[in-house]
């Protein structure tokens, strides 16, 4: 019975973990970019919801939406006037540049928030379900049937949408997009944009199922990049599984190995398989 | 050519001599610069040279710590017999994770190395002569005089040896992989041996400085050893210098230390903030690191600005 509840939390863990790491998949398919500020994106949106809740009364599910679009106009800002300038330039630059970011805002985010831990509350935080002898907390299962929405959802519009075919495009040949008239500094911010508006989103789940201060980024960064790897860049389904598998361990290692290799875990996983199969690259089909 | 040897002698006695006028604070202060700095020169014989970046410097940063340690406040030796100790751990660490890992290439290396000091970190909580996850408290010497000499003389080595790799066959065959691997390896560079030994080199002066500070410090603890937050420090700044060249990163060292120590002595918690902002403004207008800003403000002036966003933009 611990073993089915160990796996239920890690499903549901996973979940949101997917979600986090589907911003990142997406900008570094698309942009080539690994974004070391995604973690900060996700901090800024858990706060985005947690002040909705807390100064508006907004129902943090319903106040989801509304972070995102916050975070979609810093994204698309950003990309627009700060990462262009820079997008060619090696990929150490664009990884530091992202460093830089992540500096910046976590410490915005502590000058303008101060470093408490915040908690979103809502009346339901402590309700859950016992099925078969397992319990199911309703914000996690929450949290997690919004990911798994907003996944397909990333993966609708990729697929079926004229957005997602001009995003596909410039992933494959920027030339060959740009013939065929799409503005690529404009396709860029977008795709930024709704990486930071899906980073949002996770933060606010995030938000709801743990506790929020500036520095939580660092670590979410570092999990997004290991899922993004797992998964694939390529189809965020994928991503969602990868985080799957990072919860499920992660869960399974706290209790069977001890708490102090939950960190490690995910790693050791990521060594093992970059080190299996190293030929394949990482970019969007 | 004579005359800069002699500037740099010069340079190199003068720090030597500071112990003689500084009070304890700046002797402190240089201990870290120095031992910083070894770090992000460390960091550039694979980084820099190879175009490998590394994040997980900092597990033999670590080791060298816990080798350190674990002989002299476990088993009571000497201290150069604890550096010895860190020094064999890190560079067989180095040895063992660098040949499978170093397959991978440029990003994906990155990656790999990431994780490291955090499972090292996880690994030697548990183990019982490490001090599982209370950490270990060394002797204690007063003696500010001989950690900053140590350093300084470990500086000015693992420089010398950035110095005859970036005019060696060792260091050309670096060069050549960072530029086409495939290239290089057609040429005949041996790329696995050429790598697994920059990444062993890189250990060794890395373990070394890990050493020096466990001894100067005192205490010991998984978390301050393996902070992934140092070995970011030293990607930042072999890069904000000038990655790659022999002078850049402790260019680089000496400027992102002082910048932050004296906004950290005005302006506290904004210290960090603006550190990120000129993070970002550096990468914007000066991409390739100051030692190429030195080079290109003499060439073309104020346009060298204007010209390294003209390149990279979109």
């Amino acid at each position: 019975m611990l073993f089915a509840q160990l796996l239920v939390n890690g499903v549901l863990l996973g979940g949101l973990y997917g979600l986090m790491a589907l911003g990142m998949a997406l900008v570094w398919g698309v942009l080539n970019i690994v974004n070391l500020a995604h973690g900060a994106f996700i901090m800024l949106g858990a706060y985005c919801v947690y002040f909705l809740f807390t100064i508006a009364g907004v129902d943090p599910f319903a106040a989801l939406p509304l972070a995102m679009l916050v975070m979609f106009g810093v994204g698309y800002l950003l990309q627009r006037f700060v990462l262009n300038l820079i997008i060619r330039s090696a990929p150490l630059n664009t990884l530091l540049i992202t460093f830089g970011l992540n500096v910046t805002l976590t410490y915005l985010a502590q000058l303008a928030f101060s470093a408490d831990f915040r908690i979103i509350n809502p009346s339901y935080a402590g309700a859950n379900v016992t099925l078969l002898g397992v319990t199911i907390p309703l914000v996690r299962l929450g949290a997690f049937i919004t990911a798994l929405i907003l996944a397909t959802a990333l993966w609708v519009v990729l697929e079926r949408t004229r957005l997602g075919r001009a995003i596909r495009a410039t992933a494959q040949n920027l030339t060959a997009a740009r013939l065929y008239g799409v503005d690529p500094a404009h396709l860029y911010a977008v795709t930024f944009g709704l990486g930071a508006a899906l980073a949002g989103a996770a933060g606010g789940l995030y938000g709801v199922v743990s506790q929020v201060t500036p520095y939580i980024g660092a670590t979410l960064t570092a999990k997004s990049f290991v899922i993004s790897i797992m998964g694939g860049l390529d189809n965020p389904l994928n991503i969602v599984a990868g985080g799957l598998v990072i919860g499920i361990a992660e869960a399974l290692a706290a209790i069977y190995l001890g708490p102090t290799f939950v960190d490690a875990i995910s790693f050791g996983l990521l060594v093992l398989i970059l080190v299996a199969r190293p030929a394949r690259s990482w970019r969007l089909k | 050519m004579m005359r800069r040897w002699a500037l740099l002698a010069l340079g190199v006695t003068l720090l030597a001599a500071l112990p003689l006028v500084g009070d304890e604070l700046i002797i402190q202060y240089g201990i870290d610069l120095l031992l910083l700095a070894t770090l992000a020169q460390s960091w550039n014989i694979l980084g820099g040279f190879a175009g490998y970046p590394s994040f997980g410097n900092s597990a033999f940063y670590g080791l060298g710590t816990y080798g350190t340690a674990i002989a002299m406040a476990q088993f009571h030796l000497p201290f150069s017999v604890g550096l010895a100790l860190g020094v064999v751990l890190a560079v067989a660490c180095a040895i063992l994770i660098g040949v499978p890992i170093l397959r991978l290439r440029g990003q994906y290396f990155a990656i790999a190395t990431l994780g490291l000091a955090a499972t090292l970190a996880a690994l030697i909580s548990n183990v019982d002569i490490a001090g599982r996850n209370i950490g270990l408290i060394l002797p204690l010497t007063h003696n500010e005089t001989m950690f900053y000499e140590d350093a300084l003389a470990l500086l000015v080595a693992c420089t010398l040896t950035v110095w005859w790799i970036s005019r060696s066959r060792f260091g050309m065959g670096l060069i050549a992989i960072r530029e086409d691997e495939d290239a290089a390896q057609v040429m005949g560079v041996n790329t696995t041996f050429y790598k697994v030994l920059a990444l062993a080199l890189s250990a060794f002066f890395t373990a070394i400085a890990g050493g020096i500070h466990a001894y100067w410090i005192t205490f010991i603890d998984p978390a301050s050893a393996f902070d992934p937050t140092l070995n970011v420090r030293m990607v930042i700044m072999a890069v904000f210098g000038g990655p790659g060249t022999v002078f850049g990163p402790l260019v680089g060292s000496f400027l992102l230390t002082a910048v932050y120590e004296v906004l950290a002595a005005s302006l506290s918690t904004a210290a960090a903030l603006l550190f990120g902002l000129v993070i970002v403004l550096a990468v914007i207008f000066m991409p390739r690191g100051l030692w190429n800003l030195a080079l290109g403000l003499r060439r073309v002036g104020w346009r060298y600005f204007m010209q390294n966003i003209q390149q990279h933009k979109l």
